[in-house]
């Protein structure tokens, strides 16, 4: 017998009628700590006070959140520990499952209606795995991944009938350690003849990570022919299309997976920039007002959503006007923007450019060039820069509502701040020949390079003076500065010096403007915390 | 008739349609269970109570069916199979059915041929097959209803069966067309036996498709029902 009485129990339904019975359920089976929330933010808020050892959560509640956006977002913001049990309630569980994230997948469904021996039976079991995989999920709550690998193996061994937990636990922590070999020859050994379709995403996966695209194309059509409702299989082809440049095969595998699953926020902003890409206006129109209405009551709403979507709303006017519904909706839009993003100043501009340019097509010239110079002089008062991705679309912006000079400065900026990266430079020189643009950073780049060959050589010394005669040379490129910075403190720990210390904090002052999304920005943060230690 | 009337995709309606009517038919049997606590005992047990208890769980395994089987029709039908302890499995079918159980005085027993019992397959599909044939044998059962595992070669093999008047021998003899869903003539039984099938066939391995049997030589002298499952 399970002692549940000193268990905290979670109930999330809309309807009163269903939390009172499910707690007299409870009551039944001797629990005496029953909380109940009756939406999905009274869920959240409740398990930021408390810490729930099992969540019995609706799937369906009508309006605001669903089951599975709530267990994401306590996921997200690590509201729920691994020995938490979290059971989705349906009442239909197909429909939940084909929404469910493979990463993100609830501990079990049940289905209403549903009766007290039903529940107990069911909690019964779901309480013995977790104590059975207790060393598992203590280490998966330390985020010790070495841990996880081991409790793994050895209760795979121990105790046969958790083994298909225990591979799952075991393929995750294998993958997050880069440990190649081992996972793949796990998920082939999983694949071969019963095959769960999981053990397939992620074998699959697996191979377009490491680039063998044509093994991963093959084994995502042969799960599609297996298990054709799970769309994780055509984000995989999608991927792989994209990846060699088919945007318009790409799109169709999307599509495909929205079919099964639109309510993937990240999946409809993807097919939009697909879309997008594809110059089919309709499509990216819809997937962005999906995504933005999917963001709407969710933590993962993101700004780029609303601004694509003013932005194809323009587009698909091609050289006509808009018509009056685009206009309001582009309205709608961007007012939603402003005022959800409000403190914002980056995203303020951002918003002001693609304004303009919408008024600009309206033949409201003089409005437009107001707003576009208005946004012009504001960039050059952020604190924060775009990332190169962005500051390339703004750039392109500023010059077709015709502040070329201002144009320039941001090339300029952003080909010294991500210059050392390729790909960057290429989308600067589709916009510019200006040869002060494009080979101002050249010498600085070969230093970085010959620097970078020094300090692989353990050449710190001379590693330190190439770093610092780039940085030197273009003071906001972001990988000179914390290679620098980075050279010193190595120094540093050494054999501390101030004025040494003084020059890696003035490199690390000079990168602060590089905005949080940038791959380098951990980075760039854990330098300044070792600084501070000094 | 105008052309969006005509247009109406009649399936859709009933779909959504089901899907409100579980949920409907969901609050109603809480409701009917919260009533039934507050009364003492000796008045909870009546014949009348069972019946509810009884009709109700068999409107709901005929609406999951409908739905499932309409699901099929427009190919979206999730087959989620998953390595599954069998016994945990039987045991949850048994405990779907507790309170009608007990209050028919039906015993509901379980047994397998190996207790660590591992099975490969969609356990929610598979349940609302299971649970309609518990249901059904609940009808004709006089005290007994037992769910059996067992290994046929590679292939799981799932039994239900119980001490009744066991199936009409027409039923028997015409089986292979009930579940082909050739003969509706015994309208909910047959379609029940047609979409057991169905669910049994999405379940596949080396080529080998899963298949149901009905048979009135089981232990208990019943009617007996099974599922293969490669």
């Amino acid at each position: 017998m399970i002692d549940y009485s000193k268990k905290r129990f979670l109930v999330v339904d809309d309807f009163s009628d269903f939390r009172s019975s499910v707690t007299g359920m409870l009551r039944q089976m001797a629990v005496q700590n029953v909380d109940t929330a009756a939406n999905g933010d009274e869920a959240l808020a409740q398990c930021r006070r408390n810490a729930y050892d099992i969540i019995l959560h609706d799937y369906n509640l009508g309006a605001g959140k669903n089951g599975q956006q709530v267990l994401e977002e306590l996921h997200h913001a690590k509201l729920i520990s691994p020995h938490c049990i979290f059971v989705m309630v349906t009442a239909e569980s197909s429909q939940a499952m084909v929404m469910a994230a493979l990463e993100c997948e609830p501990d079990a469904y049940l289905t209403k209606p549903f009766n007290r021996a039903s529940l107990q039976q069911r909690l019964d079991k779901l309480v013995e795995r977790k104590n059975a995989l207790k060393p598992i999920l203590d280490a998966l709550e330390k985020n010790d991944q070495q841990t996880v690998v081991t409790a793994s193996e050895k209760a795979m061994a121990a105790l046969p009938r958790f083994a298909p937990q225990c591979q799952r636990y075991l393929a995750t922590a294998l993958e997050s350690l880069g440990k190649h070999a081992e996972l793949e020859k796990l998920l082939e050994g999983l694949v071969n003849d019963r095959p769960m379709p999981w053990a397939l995403v992620a074998l699959a996966d697996h191979w377009q990570r490491i680039g063998q695209l044509d093994k991963a194309e093959a084994l995502y059509n042969k799960a599609i022919g297996l298990f054709p409702m799970v769309p994780a299989l055509y984000d995989g082809l999608a991927a792989i299309a994209a990846a060699q440049g088919d945007t318009a095969k790409a799109q169709e595998y999307l599509q495909q997976g929205i079919r099964i699953s639109p309510n993937s926020l990240s999946r409809q902003a993807e097919l939009g920039k697909l879309a997008q890409a594809n110059d089919n206006h309709e499509q990216a129109i819809r997937a962005f007002r999906q995504a933005v209405e999917l963001g709407r009551n969710s933590v993962f709403r993101d700004p780029e959503n609303h601004l694509a979507l003013a932005t194809s709303l323009t587009d698909q006017a091609g050289d006509s006007s808009l018509n009056s519904r685009a206009l309001v909706e582009i309205r709608q839009t961007l007012g939603e923007l402003n005022k959800t993003w409000k403190d914002d100043p980056v995203l303020a501009v951002r918003s002001d450019l693609t304004q303009a340019r919408t008024l600009a097509k309206t033949g409201q010239t003089d409005e437009a060039n107001r707003l576009a110079q208005a946004a012009a002089e504001k960039i050059t008062t952020l604190d924060k820069f775009f990332s190169a991705e962005t500051a390339l679309v703004v750039a392109a912006q500023l010059r077709n509502l015709g502040q070329d000079k201002q144009a320039d400065e941001v090339l300029s900026t952003c080909a010294e701040m991500y210059g050392d990266d390729p790909k960057v430079m290429a989308g600067v020189a589709s916009q510019t020949q200006d040869p002060a643009i494009l080979s101002a950073g050249a010498q600085a780049q070969t230093w970085n390079r010959e620097g970078i060959r020094c300090y692989q050589k353990k050449q710190f010394p001379e590693a330190l003076e190439l770093f610092r005669k780039a940085w030197n040379s273009q003071p906001r490129n972001v990988s000179f500065a914390l290679n620098t910075a980075q050279s010193l403190l190595r120094l540093l720990a050494a054999q501390p010096d101030a004025s040494l210390k003084e020059e890696c904090l003035q490199c690390l002052q000079q990168v602060r403007s590089m905005p949080e999304s940038d791959h380098r920005y951990e980075r760039y943060q854990k330098l300044c915390a070792t600084v501070d230690k000094l | 008739m105008s052309d969006d009337e005509a247009s109406l995709d009649f399936s859709t309606v009933i779909a959504s349609t089901v899907h409100d009517m579980k949920n409907s038919l969901g609050l109603l049997m809480q409701a009917y269970t919260e009533a039934l606590a507050n009364l003492p005992a000796d008045a909870s047990e009546t014949r009348e109570h069972g019946i509810v208890e009884y009709e109700s769980l068999r409107l709901n395994g005929m609406l999951v069916q409908m739905l499932g089987l309409y699901k099929l029709q427009v190919h979206q039908l999730p087959l989620r199979p998953t390595w599954m302890e069998v016994d945990d499995f039987l045991e949850a079918q048994l405990a779907r059915h507790d309170n009608i159980l007990r209050a028919r005085h039906i015993s509901g027993t379980y047994t397998l041929d190996d207790p660590g019992m591992m099975g490969f397959f969609d356990p929610e599909l598979v349940g609302s097959v299971v649970s309609n044939v518990i249901n059904n044998s609940i009808r004709y059962a006089k005290s007994a209803i037992h769910l059996h595992a067992s290994m046929d070669e590679e292939q799981l093999v799932l039994s239900i069966s119980d001490d009744g008047a066991g199936y009409p021998q027409v039923m028997i003899d015409k089986q292979s067309e009930y579940v082909l869903g050739i003969d509706m003539s015994t309208g909910s039984t047959g379609l029940g036996l047609y979409f057991g099938e169905r669910i049994a066939r999405l379940h596949q391995r080396n080529g080998a498709k899963g298949h149901i049997q009905l048979s009135n030589d089981c232990a208990l002298g019943g009617g007996e029902f099974r599922i293969w499952l490669p």
